[in-house]
């Protein structure tokens, strides 16, 4: 085997090893590396700060456990822009494990004690709703032909938030976080294209190449991608998290991984003209 | 300082031990997957449990009686396991194959087609150089892209004009590699949470 081959071969124990003290470095020293705001989060900030207060907001929390490390801080930020606005929100879950994901943004967040914000003036918890499209549809058409109570049991008649909301035309702006393309694409149908609904949306980096030409053609009025759309989000709103912290884990072992790549391309051809050399 | 949470000690565990699939499998790993899936359906055992008593038991309390529809529709599902009316499982299966594509058919039409259609064919010149350039590549690139998937005209592919799919191809090969880029982008996003978990949460390392 020749030392061209042998890089190629390299074990998969070295390469992840490589990549996972990549990853902790920057997490124990942090590199500070410069934030450049993208258009699409920042389009996202500018569409909730231009909601008059008191405005109506739909959030559907799309993702569970696996999806909160990324998701999770950009909910977190646009829940701060949220509360510091003074908007009002119905939050709901497209995603069974979505519920789960509540109480941890909750805590995070800590609206009563940081915005004064309360349980069913100011904010409401409808839970999971199951059916996808079917349930987006039902929400946006007729709230209390689907939902009877909240998610605590609370019949929503009784929740002064939810006394007058009846469906789509109360809802100012509509809002989702997921990591399903089911859902991402399910809101630009049910709520843009069927309800002509201010839409907003944020996602894994790995569908945003799907969900662009969606923001390209206005449908989505911003977009938040992944890691990169969080840590904007943070940054924009004045809230540091994990994000950013993760943008300086991200930079450094991508830069790794792109050293590998160019490594492995080099090897492969280097391996490549050393048989056609023997033959 | 290390935490002396065994919430988070429980995470940790389940963290690295999900993890060490990438080295190599293992028995930790598969104790992990087992524990996940069997967490995973009981919970979601559960919310199925809710969503019938908050959003249809409740309704029939109220003295909704259309709902009785949707539960014996429910039922009927079941009849799938019975060898002799099996078939009856196929009414609701119909309403819902009906209901899901009409439901989302609807506007799927307006948001993929017409509106995509006709932002491709808008003007080409934009306010600034960069967004020209960038619509110039997206008519290119659709119109390649889709003479790509042109099979019925032999010298679509074969003949002079040969090289609208050739480029078609590669602009859907550089789509196939910023989707895959991304996706690297998601994992490693993804992990880089779990980390700061285990540096900060669990081993408290960094504040």
């Amino acid at each position: 085997m020749s030392a061209w081959e042998k890089l190629t071969a390299l074990p998969r124990e070295v390469v992840l090893g490589l990549v996972l003290i990549a990853m902790i470095i920057p997490v124990i020293r942090p590199l500070g590396l410069p934030l450049m705001v993208g258009t699409m989060a920042k389009d996202w900030y500018d569409t909730v700060d231009a909601l008059p207060e008191g405005s109506i907001v739909l959030f559907d929390i799309g993702f569970g456990a696996g999806g909160y490390p990324t998701l999770g801080p950009a909910t977190i930020a646009s829940f701060h822009q949220f509360f510091e606005k003074n908007l009002k929100i119905i939050i709901m879950a497209t995603q069974v494990a979505g519920s789960m994901m509540y109480p941890l943004i909750m805590d995070a967040v800590n609206p009563e004690t940081i915005y004064g914000a309360v349980y069913g003036e100011d904010y409401v918890f409808i839970g999971y709703i199951a059916g996808t499209q079917t349930a987006m549809a039902g929400v946006l058409g007729d709230l209390y032909a689907i939902v009877s109570v909240d998610y605590k049991g609370t019949p929503i008649a009784q929740i002064p938030l939810l006394k007058d909301v009846k469906g789509a035309d109360d809802f100012t702006l509509v809002a989702y976080i997921t990591t399903s393309g089911d859902i991402a694409e399910g809101w630009v149908y049910q709520a843009y294209s069927a309800y002509g609904k201010d839409l907003i949306g944020g996602m894994l980096s790995m569908m945003t190449t799907t969900m662009k030409p969606y923001y390209d053609t206005g449908q989505l009025l911003g977009l938040l991608d992944g890691v990169k759309g969080a840590s904007d989000m943070e940054f924009l709103t004045g809230h540091p998290g994990d994000a950013i912290r993760s943008s300086d884990v991200l930079s450094f072992s991508q830069t790794l991984v792109l050293i590998f790549i160019v490594i492995g391309n080099i090897s492969y051809f280097g391996a490549r003209a050393a048989r056609k050399e023997e033959f | 300082m290390v935490s002396t949470d065994p919430l988070v000690w429980i995470a940790a565990f389940y963290t690295i031990a999900a993890t060490s699939y990438a080295f190599r499998d293992n028995t930790i790993f598969k104790f992990s997957e087992n524990t996940f899936i069997g967490a995973a359906a009981g919970h979601l055992i559960v919310m199925g449990v809710k969503n019938v008593r908050d959003f249809g038991w409740a309704h029939i309390m109220k003295g909704e009686m259309i709902y009785w529809v949707v539960f014996v529709l429910g039922i009927m599902l079941y009849f799938r396991f019975h060898r002799k009316y099996y078939w009856l499982y196929r009414y609701p299966i119909a309403f819902l194959v009906g209901n899901g594509i009409g439901i989302s058919i609807r506007a799927a039409i307006h948001s993929d087609f017409i509106v995509q259609i006709a932002a491709t064919a808008g003007p080409l010149t934009a306010a600034t150089t960069f967004d020209t350039f960038n619509n110039i590549i997206l008519f290119i690139g659709v119109l390649t892209a889709l003479s790509h998937f042109i099979f019925t005209f032999e010298g679509m592919h074969r003949g002079t004009l040969g090289w609208a799919p050739k480029i078609g191809r590669w602009m859907i090969l550089l789509a196939l590699g910023a989707s895959f880029g991304n996706t690297v982008m998601t994992r490693f996003g993804q992990y880089s949470g779990r980390i700061l978990y285990l540096v900060r949460d669990w081993l408290g390392v960094v504040a």
